[in-house]
């Protein structure tokens, strides 16, 4: 008995391994993830100290407009608006991976415990905490979370993980009731192992290709709750983000100065797009019906 | 205007945003004149300017017979009653009560006789107060305990409105917002986003003397401010004040329709719509459809050091103390202000050297300027001799309210102190949801650097240096919680002078020491431009006439005859 039978296809590759195979003859996945990277990359410099450590410094005149000094000009108080816009996709990576990491790791951890409990008061339980959290709006939740945390840096961070694990909880709840009523776990159980055990280490890693998928969606949309959340004055507290960029453009843009507001919005616009196209591609690789 | 005021209550009327609405609901005994400048007081609910003893110690004020109070639930069958000089002792007493959270108390604290003790001993408002009495039902007497030369400058002020007892018990907590007043207007509407007046049916009905407010035809003529000669207001039949936070909504709102009438030309508007900055002009276009008026304001920006934080202020180990100071002139020569005037102000405010603005008489042009001159070198120099460094220097808190404007405030001063060697993450925002919240904050001492802008109450320099007076410290209006006896000792000798050069001496040796003490970071007067339609006659004042300059407002049609003969 394997925990992964059911992943084993046809010709004996694992599911993983076709996955793989279909990813890389995609163009568009492909180029998709070049992109992913290529931010990342970005990102990583930042973390390591490599570039964009002057963005909070002051070092130009007053909206100056793009130069060999300045790549994309500088803001109202002469900050280097390339520098932040650097700074920002760090930001942007820390908040996308740690929203999808908390709220995949959750939803599959609270998923999969309602599956495998489903028709229960556990199940009855996590689906009623579900629904609540589903019928607050979300920016009253984070306004609530925020205020709370009395301007927690980690109030954006635990808001949105605190609403983004429901969609994957549902997924995998599913999922698990599927699973839980297939033979090798029904073996397992009969044989007494660990009902812990049965979750956590047989049906769990079946679910592996839905969490990639749910935590690329929820990397996306982290980045750009993130965005609207600093726009509002509800994100990042001390940094710098493409929507705290945004924000600052409201009154530079009746200015006639676009850089700021062109900066965010295109290296934003270039980051989503490229990880939704990759989550995409992702998402085909990883379907059963499609792998053959 | 660019916020909503917390509270329309007189006691709590701190706030220019709640000054301009309180005066307007509210009757004062003075006021200024709307025309003259400089600034001329006049009586407005006093029936002549006070009768003042030979020792300057009893203020004898008549109260206008005939005043009485908008109709209002409050009041025996709705009908308001006429307003008595009790009701002005009634009112002022109120800033001596705890229970309203006051905020204009520090005006008359240890001024007026056994008003102090009259609180100490528990409010109770059926005890007199010996310095405050209505003598008869119309006259008002103040008995001071030394000489007051600003006492008739404060009665002008929205602290000083008059509020009828009954409408204070009848509504409680939310006479805040049930305005009841002898004002030219009454509210019939208030929310986050708008407060909107109407006339009130029992104002006096008081021509417009043209003359007497002190009317200049050479500047003024062009504004139209003649048609209003002899005519009764208020003439507006409604009064909408938008309450817009972001200077950008507000432009948005004045140029793209008739939403609203007269607004502030935000920074970032200022290339587009000037023709030229020195001086001041528009460019034909929006000279065409626009009054305008520049001013340079009666107050300043600044920021203080709160001294009773031992990591910067006062410490019982004098070397630490020692050390702080010199931390705090660092501070205040790594503070670019021309940069900050060029951000954020154009290039057209006045930077000047301590807290004596430009605007009143007192203020000195001759004054060293080093403690307005970027010299981050110096900074590190002076930090350095005195052992500070990344690691020794303490955390720096930094309060404001959220808002780009607010963030990148916050991010140039934090810039310019990295400049001098702090390291970034010493120095930390702390964001308050509201203004009401970080103002909390200052007057609680929870902060220990505090970044704001003050509006002199009246045009003596004694208004701004009481905010650095040991007495008014937190909660008072002395936020940086400075104490110097020294400092305190003249600014009470001052106190009590009327103006001569004598006293003028006092205030300039009074701001010099401040500078020498390092303890603030100041300061700048900016320079307001404000637009108005052309149609609108008026002359919009963000000074000392405030708010009430609405009380002479007329709107005509666009086109009409009147504003053609004016072109």
């Amino acid at each position: 008995m394997s925990a992964r039978a059911d992943t084993v296809g046809a010709h004996g590759d694992s599911l993983w391994s076709k996955a793989f195979r279909k990813f890389r003859h995609d163009r568009v996945g492909m180029w998709s993830l070049a992109v992913v990277l290529a931010y990342a990359i970005v990102a990583l410099g930042v973390v390591l100290g490599v570039w964009a450590t002057d963005w909070a410094e002051v070092s130009g005149p007053k909206w100056s407009p793009a130069s060999v000094e300045y790549w994309f000009g500088t803001n109202i108080i002469g900050q280097d608006i390339f520098a932040r816009s650097l700074y920002s996709t760090r930001t942007a990576f820390e908040v996308g991976l740690l929203v999808a990491l908390g709220a995949t790791a959750l939803g599959a951890l609270l998923g999969a415990i309602a599956g495998f409990f489903s028709g229960t008061w556990i199940d009855e339980l996590i689906i009623w905490v579900m629904g609540v959290l589903d019928s607050v709006p979300f920016i009253l939740l984070v306004a609530a979370i925020a205020y709370t945390l009395q301007g927690s840096p980690w109030a954006m961070h635990i808001a949105m993980i605190s609403t983004f694990w429901i969609g994957t909880a549902r997924l995998i709840r599913g999922e698990v009731i599927k699973l839980k009523s297939l033979e090798y776990v029904e073996a397992a159980q009969a044989i007494g192992v660990n009902r812990l055990m049965i979750i956590f280490r047989h049906i769990l890693p079946n679910t592996f290709h839905i969490l990639l998928v749910q935590a690329t969606l929820s990397f996306v949309a982290a980045i750009k709750s993130e965005v609207i959340l600093s726009f509002l004055g509800l994100g990042v507290k001390d940094g710098m983000s493409w929507g705290l960029m945004i924000s600052e453009s409201t009154f530079e843009v009746l200015a006639g100065f676009f850089n700021n507001f062109l900066a965010a919005s295109v290296l934003m616009f270039g980051l989503v797009m490229a990880f939704n196209m990759f989550s995409d591609a992702l998402q085909d690789a990883l379907d059963p019906r499609t792998v053959k | 205007m660019d916020s909503a005021p917390t509270s329309l209550d007189p006691v709590r009327a701190s706030t220019l945003y709640a000054n301009q609405l309180v005066v307007n609901l509210y009757d004062t005994l003075y006021a200024y004149k709307y025309l003259q400048r400089p600034y001329k007081l006049r009586p407005n609910l006093a029936a002549a300017m006070p009768k003042i003893s030979p020792d300057g110690l009893t203020y004898s004020i008549p109260v206008k017979k005939g005043v009485y109070f908008a109709d209002d639930p409050a009041f025996p069958g709705g009908k308001g009653r006429e307003l008595t000089a009790g009701d002005f002792v009634y009112s002022l007493k109120r800033h001596f009560d705890p229970s309203t959270r006051p905020g204009g108390a520090w005006l008359w604290q240890g001024r007026i006789v056994g008003l102090d003790e009259w609180k100490q001993a528990g409010s109770d408002y059926s005890q007199e107060v010996p310095g405050l009495r209505a003598i008869d039902s119309h006259l008002v007497q103040l008995t001071l305990q030394r000489p007051y030369p600003q006492l008739v400058d404060t009665l002008a002020l929205g602290f000083s409105g008059v509020v009828p007892r009954e409408a204070v018990e009848y509504y409680g907590r939310e006479f805040s917002i049930n305005p009841v007043g002898s004002g030219p207007f009454r509210l019939v509407s208030y929310d986050s986003s708008r407060a909107v007046l109407v006339p009130q049916e029992n104002y006096r009905r008081e021509p417009v003397d043209l003359e007497y407010e002190g009317y200049d035809p050479v500047t003024q003529s062009r504004y139209g401010v003649a048609l209003i000669d002899g005519r009764i207001p208020p003439f507006v039949d409604r009064l909408e004040v938008n309450f817009i936070k972001e200077g950008s909504a507000r432009w948005s709102s004045f140029t793209k329709s008739n939403e609203i009438q007269y607004a502030g030309l935000p920074n970032e508007q200022v290339e587009r719509v000037l023709a030229s900055i020195d001086p001041v002009t528009l460019k034909p276009e929006y000279a065409e459809k626009y009054h305008m008026k520049t001013a340079l304001e009666a107050g300043f920006v600044y920021s203080t050091f709160n001294m009773d934080f031992p990591e910067f202020g006062y410490n019982d180990n004098p070397e630490r103390a020692r050390r702080n100071h010199a931390l705090r002139c660092a501070m205040i020569r790594g503070f670019d202000w021309e940069s900050r005037n060029e951000s954020w102000y154009s290039g057209i405010g006045e930077v000047f050297p301590g807290i004596i603005p430009p605007v009143v008489p007192e203020f000195d042009p001759g004054l060293a300027r080093d403690s307005v001159t970027y010299d981050p070198e110096g900074a590190r120099a002076l930090l350095a001799e005195h052992g500070w460094n990344a690691e020794s220097l303490p955390v720096l808190t930094y309060g404001t309210t959220p808002g780009p404007t607010s963030r990148l405030f916050f991010e140039q001063f934090r810039a310019w102190m990295m400049r001098i060697g702090y390291p970034k993450d010493k120095i930390i925002l702390k964001t308050y949801a509201t203004f009401g919240d970080i103002v909390k904050a200052w007057r609680n001492s929870e902060l220990p650097f505090i970044s704001k802008g003050w509006g002199l109450d009246y045009p003596d320099a004694e208004n701004t240096l009481q905010l650095f007076y040991g007495p008014n410290a937190s909660p008072g209006s002395n936020d940086g919680n400075y104490r110097n006896p020294e400092y305190d000792e003249l600014y009470r000798r001052a106190g009590v002078m009327l103006p001569s050069p004598e006293r003028t001496e006092l205030y300039r040796r009074m701001n010099q020491m401040m500078i020498d003490d390092c303890v603030a970071i100041t300061g700048l007067s900016r320079v307001g431009i404000t637009l108005w339609h052309r149609n609108v006659i008026a002359l919009p004042d963000r000074n000392f006439v405030g708010g009430r300059f609405m009380y002479y407002v007329d709107v005509l049609e666009p086109g009409a005859p009147e504003l053609e003969a004016l072109r």
